[in-house]
C-alpha cells in the first residue's frame, strides 16, 4: 500500500510542482493520474521514487518511509518500482538486450557493472521479458532501430526485469498512435492483473482512462481536484471535467 | 531641403561644428551624445599618436618631438586644403551647379581632387611642414598620407557634430568608420613594412631554396660515385743503377695505363723559383669510356693524391677507341731527407663516372624518418595520457552530472575535517610502502599508482567517515550544539584555507622590492589576515545555512575544475613546451609533457561539453531501476558519450601530431627539432624532406581520422 501524505514539491525557481497531495493506493490498483500538461503529474510520479526530491510531505510504501530513506535504502526501494517514460528513455546506442538488462542494475553489485557483468539467469530472464512483450527476436538490435511502439515495449521489459511490485508510467502512450496506445496499456493491464503489480499511470485520453483505470486522481496546478474509481470517471459530469481540465477545455470524443 | 527644418537647430549646428573643429568630439558631447563624442576623441587621439609613432619608427633617426611637430603641421596643411576644397564645393553648388546630379559630381570630384593633391604635392606639403633637418628624421610619404586621412576624419567629425547639433537623431557613423579604416590600413601597411617591389625584386634568390624544398627527394637516397681507376708505379728519385718497378702491360676488358719510364727524377724548384722539370713520362691508356674525360693524379709515397700542376695536361679526353696517350713530367713532390729505400710513387688515371643510385636511404632520410616516428609517437603518448586524465576531469566538469550532488553542511564539515588526516595517513603509508620497492626513483609507475590508490582511498574514506559521523551528530545532538560544532569546524577549515591563500598572496606580491624583515612581516600579516577573513566568512556562512542546510558541493567542484581547465587551455602548447624543456631538458619527453597538459585541458572541455549535451532521459530511467551513481554513469552516460569521445580523441591526436612538429621547433623533440637544425644549417634540401614528411603524415592522418570519426559518429 502506498500512502502519500501532504506531498509538496516547490522547485528552486519557485514553481509549484505539486502541493499538499494526500491519497492512498492499494496493492494491485491501476491508478491513473489525469490533468493538463504542467499540472504536476510527472512531478508526482518522480517524487514517489524520489527521482525528484520532495520539498515536504511523506510517502510510505508497504510501511517503509520512502522520503526518509538514505541512498542505500533508496536503491532497494527503487529496484522494486519499475518506471516507464513517455519518450521511452532507452539508451539509444546500446542494444535492446543491454537496455533490458539494465533493469537488473539494482540487484547487481556495482563493481560488476564495471565489466558489464550480470548474473547468468538475468540474460534468460531478459529474453523471457522480451518474449512477454512480444518482441523476442529483437534482442541484438540497437534500440534506436526499433519503432516507437517496440521501444516502449523494451521499456516495459526493462521495468519487468526489476520484478516490480509497482510500476510508475509517465504518459507511456503520449508519443504513440491510438492503436499502439491500446496495445501498450494492454501489456500494463496484463502485468497489473496477472502479477498483481500496482500501476500508477498518467494519461491524457479519457477513453483510455475509462477503459483501464481502477482508480483515478485528477491534478490541477499541483493540487488534487478529483479522486474516484472507474465508475466515477465514467459518470464524470461536464462540470467536474472542467474543474480538472480548466474552463477552456472541451471534451473530445468520449 | 524641406520646410520642416527650423532655423534654430541650424544655428546651433554651426556652434557644435565649431566646437568639434577645435576639440574633436566636443560638439557631439555638448549635444548629448556623450559616448559618441568620447569615442571620436579617443579614435582621433589614438590614431594621431599611432601615426606619429609609426612615422618616427620608420624614419632613419626617430625623434618623436620632431615627428609630432611635422605631423601636426601636415595635418593642419591637409585640413586647410580640405577646407579650401569644401568651400569651393559650397560655392560651386551654391552658384554654379543647381542640379542634384551635378552636385553629386562635385562631391566625387572633391574626393578625387583631394586624393590627387596629396599624391602629387607631398614634397611641397612636407617642405612647409618642416625644415630640411627635421625632414630627414621623418618618414615622409607615410606622414602625408596619414595626415591627409586624419584631416579627413577631423572634418568628418566636425560635419557629424554639426548634424547632431541640428537634428536630434545621430547620423550614421559609416563615413567616419570608413575614413578611420583607411587610416588604420595606411598605418598597418607601414608597420608591417609591406614592400611589394622588394617582394618582386628579390624573389629570384628564393628560387634555389624553394626548388630544394619543393622537390628534395634526391636527398632522401644515397648516391655513390663509381670511379674507374688505373694506376702505374714510378720510382723517383732514380738513383744510379735503378730501373724502377716493372712496366704495366695493357689489359683485356679492364682499364689500364702504361707509363714509361718507371724510374725518373722529380721536378725541382730552387729558392729563386727556377723550375727544373722532372723526367718526362709517356702515358698510354686504354679501355676507358670513349668521349669522356680522365684525370691524372699523382700519389706520393706517403699516399696523398694530388693533381700535378705545371708539368703537363692532366685532363685528357678519351678517344673513340677508349684509349689515350699523353706526356707528363714527374711533378714536384716533397720527399723528406730521412726517407730511406726506393721511393715509389703512383700515377692514377681516374675516370669519374656519373653518380649511381644505390637504392639505400640517405642519412638525412633516416634522421627525418626517425624524427617523424618520434613525432607521431609523441602525439600518441600525449593523447593517451591526456585521455586518461581528461576523462575523470571531464566528469567533474560536466554541469548536468555535478549540479544534483549536494551535501548537508555538517557532512561537508565532518568530511573535510576527517579527510585531511585521511590524506596525511595515506601519504605516510605510501611513503613506507613505496620505500619497499625503491621509491619514486626505483619504480616510478608503481609508486605513483600506489600513492594515487592509497592517498585517494584513505582520503575518500576519511571524507565518508567524517561526513557520516558529523551527520549522525547533527541528527542526534541538540540543534544548537551540532550547529555550533559544524560552524566551528567549518570556520577552522576556512581559516586553514585562508592562511594558505594569504601566504600565497603575500608571496605573489613579493616581487615588489621589500626588505627581508618587512617581507616576513607582511607574509605573516597576510596569512593571519586571510585566516581570520575566511574563518569568519565560513562561520557566517555555516550559521546562515544551518546544520541541515544543503550545499551544492558538486557545483563548487565543477566551478573549480572548469576554471583550471580554462586557464590551462588558454596557455598555448608552445609555452607549455618551454616549461617542459626547463623541467626535463630538450627532447621528446618535454614535448610530450607540454602536449599532455594542453590535451587534458582541451579534451576535458570537449568531453565535458559532450557529457552536458546528452539526453537526460536514460539517466533518469537507469536511476529509477535502483542503479547507483557509478552504474548510472556506466549504463546511461558512457554509451551516449562514447562516440563523441572517440571522435574528439582522434581529432585531438591529429592536432597533437601537427602541434608536436611545431613544439619540436622550440626543442620539444621529434621532426621539428631536426627541421629547425637543418634550416639553421642552410640544409634546405634536408629541410624540404622534413616538410614533405610532415605534410604526408598530416594528410594521411587527416584522412584516417576523418574516416574513423565518420564510422563512429
Amino acid at each position: 500500500m502506498l500512502q502519500v501524505e501532504n506531498l509538496t514539491k516547490i522547485y528552486p525557481d519557485g514553481t509549484v510542482g505539486i502541493r499538499e497531495l494526500n491519497f492512498t493506493v492499494e496493492d494491485g490498483e491501476f491508478l491513473v493520474v489525469i490533468g493538463l500538461s504542467g499540472s504536476g503529474k510527472s512531478t508526482l510520479l518522480r517524487c514517489i521514487n524520489r527521482l525528484i526530491e520532495p520539498t515536504e510531505g511523506r510517502i510510505t510504501w508497504n510501511g517503509v518511509d520512502v522520503t526518509a530513506a538514505n541512498q542505500a535504502e533508496m536503491r532497494r526501494i527503487r529496484r522494486e518500482i519499475g518506471m516507464i517514460f513517455q519518450h521511452f528513455n532507452l539508451v539509444k546506442r546500446s542494444n535492446v538486450m543491454t537496455n533490458v538488462l539494465s533493469g537488473r542494475l539494482g540487484y547487481t553489485p556495482p563493481s560488476w557493472s564495471l565489466i558489464n557483468r550480470f548474473r547468468r539467469d538475468d540474460r534468460q530472464r531478459a529474453l523471457q521479458a522480451l518474449e512477454r512483450v512480444g518482441i523476442p527476436g529483437k534482442a541484438q538490435n540497437r534500440a534506436d532501430e526499433l519503432s516507437g511502439g517496440q521501444q516502449q515495449r523494451v521499456g516495459i521489459a526493462r521495468a519487468l526485469m526489476q520484478e516490480p511490485k509497482m510500476i510508475l508510467a509517465d504518459e507511456p502512450v503520449a508519443s504513440l498512435d491510438p492503436v499502439l496506445a491500446n496495445s501498450i496499456l494492454g501489456y500494463l493491464e496484463k502485468i497489473n492483473q496477472e502479477d498483481g503489480v500496482t500501476v500508477i499511470c498518467s494519461l491524457h485520453f479519457l477513453d483510455l482512462v475509462q477503459r483501464y483505470a481502477t482508480k483515478v486522481i485528477g491534478l490541477r496546478a499541483g493540487q488534487l481536484v478529483f479522486e474516484g474509481n472507474n465508475q466515477d470517471i465514467r459518470e464524470l459530469s461536464d462540470e467536474r471535467f472542467k474543474e480538472i481540465y480548466g474552463e477552456e477545455a472541451e471534451r473530445l470524443g468520449a | 531641403m524641406t520646410d520642416t527644418q527650423q532655423v534654430q537647430p541650424r544655428r546651433s549646428s554651426l556652434l557644435h561644428g565649431l566646437l568639434s573643429f577645435f576639440v574633436p568630439g566636443l560638439g557631439q558631447f555638448i549635444a548629448g551624445q556623450f559616448a559618441r563624442g568620447v569615442t571620436l576623441l579617443g579614435i582621433i587621439l589614438a590614431l594621431g599618436s599611432l601615426s606619429v609613432w609609426t612615422i618616427a619608427q620608420r624614419a632613419r633617426f626617430p625623434d618623436y618631438q620632431v615627428s609630432t611637430q611635422v605631423f601636426l603641421v601636415l595635418v593642419i596643411e591637409c585640413a586647410a586644403l580640405l577646407f579650401f576644397l569644401i568651400a569651393l564645393r559650397y560655392i560651386l553648388n551654391r552658384y554654379l551647379f543647381k542640379d542634384a546630379s551635378e552636385q553629386a559630381f562635385t562631391q566625387v570630384g572633391l574626393i578625387i581632387f583631394y586624393a590627387a593633391a596629396i599624391i602629387i604635392v607631398p614634397d611641397q606639403l612636407l617642405a612647409t611642414a618642416g625644415n630640411e633637418e627635421a625632414l630627414s628624421q621623418v618618414f615622409g610619404t607615410l606622414g602625408v598620407f596619414a595626415a591627409a586621412t586624419l584631416a579627413g576624419l577631423w572634418f568628418w567629425q566636425v560635419y557629424d557634430a554639426a548634424r547632431i547639433g541640428a537634428r536630434q537623431e545621430p547620423p550614421s557613423m559609416i563615413g567616419g568608420v570608413l575614413i578611420a579604416c583607411v587610416l588604420i590600413f595606411i598605418l598597418g601597411w607601414n608597420i608591417t613594412q609591406i614592400d611589394l617591389p622588394k617582394a618582386v625584386r628579390e624573389y629570384r634568390d628564393t628560387q634555389v631554396i624553394l626548388g630544394q624544398i619543393i622537390w628534395p627527394w634526391r636527398t632522401a637516397f644515397e648516391f655513390e660515385e663509381i670511379n674507374v681507376e688505373a694506376t702505374a708505379k714510378i720510382q723517383a728519385p732514380c738513383p744510379e743503377g735503378e730501373t724502377g718497378p716493372p712496366v704495366n702491360e695493357p689489359l683485356q676488358g679492364e682499364s689500364w695505363v702504361v707509363v714509361t719510364p718507371t724510374c725518373g727524377e722529380l721536378t725541382e724548384r730552387d729558392l729563386r723559383g727556377n723550375v727544373t722539370l722532372g723526367t718526362e713520362l709517356t702515358i698510354t691508356g686504354g679501355n676507358f669510356t670513349p668521349g669522356t674525360d680522365v684525370n691524372i693524379l699523382w700519389k706520393n709515397p706517403i699516399g696523398n693524391p694530388f693533381r700535378p700542376r705545371g708539368v703537363g695536361d692532366t685532363t685528357i679526353q678519351i678517344g673513340p677507341d677508349g684509349g689515350f696517350e699523353t706526356k707528363l713530367n714527374i711533378p714536384e713532390a716533397v720527399i723528406p731527407d730521412t726517407a730511406v729505400g726506393a721511393q715509389i710513387h703512383t700515377l692514377i688515371v681516374r675516370q669519374e663516372s656519373a653518380v649511381v643510385f644505390t637504392g639505400r636511404l640517405s642519412r638525412e632520410m633516416h634522421l627525418a624518418l626517425a624524427g617523424m616516428l618520434e613525432t607521431i609517437m609523441l602525439g600518441l603518448m600525449a593523447t593517451f595520457f591526456g585521455i586518461i586524465l581528461a576523462i575523470p576531469f571531464s566528469f567533474l566538469a560536466a554541469r548536468n552530472l555535478m549540479a544534483p550532488i549536494q551535501t548537508t553542511m555538517s557532512g561537508v564539515a565532518g568530511g573535510l575535517l576527517i579527510m585531511i588526516p585521511g590524506l596525511w595517513i595515506g601519504s605516510l603509508i605510501t611513503g613506507q610502502v613505496t620505500a619497499l620497492f625503491g621509491g619514486l626513483e626505483g619504480s616510478p609507475l608503481l609508486t605513483a599508482g600506489t600513492a594515487l590508490l592509497l592517498v585517494g582511498s584513505l582520503g575518500y574514506a576519511g571524507w565518508r567517515l567524517g561526513s557520516m559521523g558529523m551527520q549522525t551528530v547533527g541528527d542526534r545532538a541538540p540543534d544548537a550544539l551540532s550547529r555550533t560544532i559544524t560552524a566551528l569546524v567549518l570556520a577552522l577549515l576556512g581559516a586553514g584555507i585562508g592562511y594558505f591563500l594569504g601566504l600565497g598572496f603575500s608571496r605573489g606580491i613579493r616581487s615588489i622590492p621589500l626588505s627581508a624583515e618587512v617581507a616576513m612581516q607582511t607574509e605573516t600579516t597576510y596569512a593571519i589576515g586571510g585566516a581570520i577573513l575566511f574563518g569568519v566568512l565560513a562561520l557566517v556562512y555555516a550559521f546562515q545555512k544551518g546544520v541541515h542546510g544543503t550545499i551544492s558541493i558538486g557545483i563548487i567542484v565543477y566551478a573549480i575544475v572548469r576554471t583550471f581547465m580554462n586557464i590551462f587551455r588558454s596557455i598555448e602548447p608552445l609555452i607549455w613546451a618551454l616549461v617542459g624543456i626547463i623541467w626535463i631538458g630538450p627532447g621528446p619527453f618535454a614535448g610530450a609533457i607540454a602536449l599532455t597538459i594542453h590535451t587534458i585541458a582541451a579534451l576535458g572541455k570537449l568531453y565535458s561539453e559532450s557529457i552536458e549535451s546528452i539526453d537526460h532521459g536514460p539517466i533518469e530511467a537507469i536511476q529509477a531501476t535502483g542503479a547507483n551513481r557509478l552504474q548510472t554513469i556506466i549504463y546511461a552516460v558512457v554509451p551516449q558519450v562514447l562516440p563523441p569521445f572517440i571522435s574528439f580523441t582522434i581529432y585531438r591526436w591529429d592536432i597533437n601530431v601537427r602541434m608536436s612538429t611545431v613544439i619540436g621547433l622550440v626543442g620539444g623533440g621529434g621532426i621539428g627539432f631536426i627541421l629547425i637544425q637543418w634550416i639553421r644549417q642552410f640544409q634546405y634540401d634536408a629541410a624540404g624532406l622534413a616538410v614533405w614528411l610532415i605534410t604526408i603524415t598530416v594528410a594521411i592522418l587527416d584522412y584516417v581520422s576523418s574516416e574513423i570519426r565518420e564510422r563512429f559518429v
